[in-house]
């Protein structure tokens, strides 16, 4: 029952050839897909970090662009209210003038209108004073009816009086 | 079966071979090599069913492997795998009838133990180099004696272990099927599950002993606790 003879030489040989099979056959190809899983879920892991962080960057660069486009944009808004209101004030400033010029203009043409207004009563009050004259020497009158007469005249012409010129 | 403990021998080139143990060898290779190769036909990278199943074995062990012997023992993964699937393998073997397992004969155990044994002093000195041999003197030189006789006792013990409980197994097997009367079968089928049970547990005690030795030999000085 318990003979050792070649067999346990055999049986070593067997056991050392089934070992090198099985390392080939089974344990190798498992290994390395183990192993190259292993690598792919590194990468795969690297990469998600890497595509965070740079999802990170241009999250934080767009902000800071968005903020730098809020405050040019702030500053145009500004800008365009400052340099309107100084257009307003400018335009207002030209109207002013505008006004204050016609009403210059038109003070001179009354002043002229009247000026021109007052020769020509002062002309036909001469003319009138003539014609009084004339008619109170072809009258020729008394002192007194002569001294009426003049009075007369001249209440008539303080009735029709313009203003408070000198006539 | 034939008579028990009778072995029917061949003579090759002057050697004396067991015949059926030699073929009985054979044919738990085939199985093995058929299942490691039908598992890892078709590995994928995104694994399912049975892949799942063969990567939580390879990794298991190469964890145990690796807390036992370092990651300079690593290599030796592959070994302790064939050893344990030839082992559960044959072990089963026998039951099978007209089948018997290869572990049936000493001279498989005790060449798997030798060989395990060989390769723990071959690792050790090439390994460790006077280091290993220096610890067979320690702690003071007499006890040599003690180490050496625990190094032989190391094969015989791992060997006669298997042997025993295999061959009586299947011993058994036989004597019950002859004791009882053939309408009764339960004795046997209750022997024949202890047996299933037998054989996974000697060719889990055997693998484990042998990665224990192959530790000793493989791990580094300062792993060790």
């Amino acid at each position: 029952m318990i003979d050792i003879n070649a067999t346990l030489i055999a049986q070593i040989l067997n056991f050392l050839i089934l070992a090198g099979l099985l390392r080939a056959v089974a344990y190798k190809p498992v290994v390395r897909m183990l192993k190259a899983r292993q690598d792919r879920i590194q990468e795969s892991l690297d990469k998600a970090d890497a595509d965070a962080e740079e999802a990170d960057k241009l999250l934080a660069e767009y902000k800071a662009k968005l903020a730098e486009a809020n405050v040019k944009a702030e500053n145009i808004v500004l800008m365009a209210e400052k340099r309107a209101s100084e257009e307003r004030e400018a335009k207002r400033a030209e109207v002013k003038r505008e006004i204050e010029q016609m009403r210059k203009a038109a003070k001179a043409e009354i002043d002229r209108e009247r000026e021109h207004a007052v020769q020509q009563l002062r002309t036909e009050m001469i003319t009138l004073s003539m014609a009084a004259a004339g008619k109170i020497v072809a009258k020729n009158m008394d002192k007194s009816e002569n001294e009426a007469l003049i009075s007369d005249f001249v209440k008539e012409l303080d009735k029709d009086k313009i203003g408070d010129l000198p006539c | 079966m034939h008579e028990i403990g009778v072995r029917e021998v061949v003579h090759f080139a002057g050697l004396t071979f067991n015949w059926e143990t030699l073929c009985m060898t054979w044919l738990t290779m085939a199985i093995v090599i058929l299942i490691s190769w039908l598992a890892t036909r078709n590995l994928k990278m995104i694994p399912t069913g049975w892949q799942n199943v063969v990567e939580i074995l390879v990794s298991w062990l190469d964890t145990q492997v690796s807390s036992m012997m370092g990651k300079r023992g690593l290599f030796l993964a592959p070994f302790i795998m064939s050893l344990f699937m030839f082992l559960l393998t044959s072990n089963w073997l026998g039951l099978i009838p007209t089948l018997s397992s290869p572990t049936n004969d000493l001279n498989t155990t005790l060449g798997l133990a030798l060989l395990v044994v060989v390769l723990v002093h071959v690792l050790g000195v090439h390994m460790k180099g006077g280091h290993y041999i220096a610890h067979f003197f320690k702690p003071t030189p007499v006890f040599v004696i003690i180490n050496a006789i625990e190094e032989i006792a190391k094969p015989i013990t791992l060997s006669f272990r298997l042997f025993g409980n295999i061959l009586a197994g299947e011993i058994l097997i036989i004597i019950l099927l002859k004791l009882m009367p053939i309408w009764m079968p339960i004795p046997s089928v209750i022997w024949l599950a202890f047996s299933i049970f037998v054989g996974g547990v000697q060719a889990f005690i055997f693998t484990m002993l042998s990665m224990a030795y192959l530790a000793n030999a493989v791990k580094e000085d300062e792993e060790e606790s």
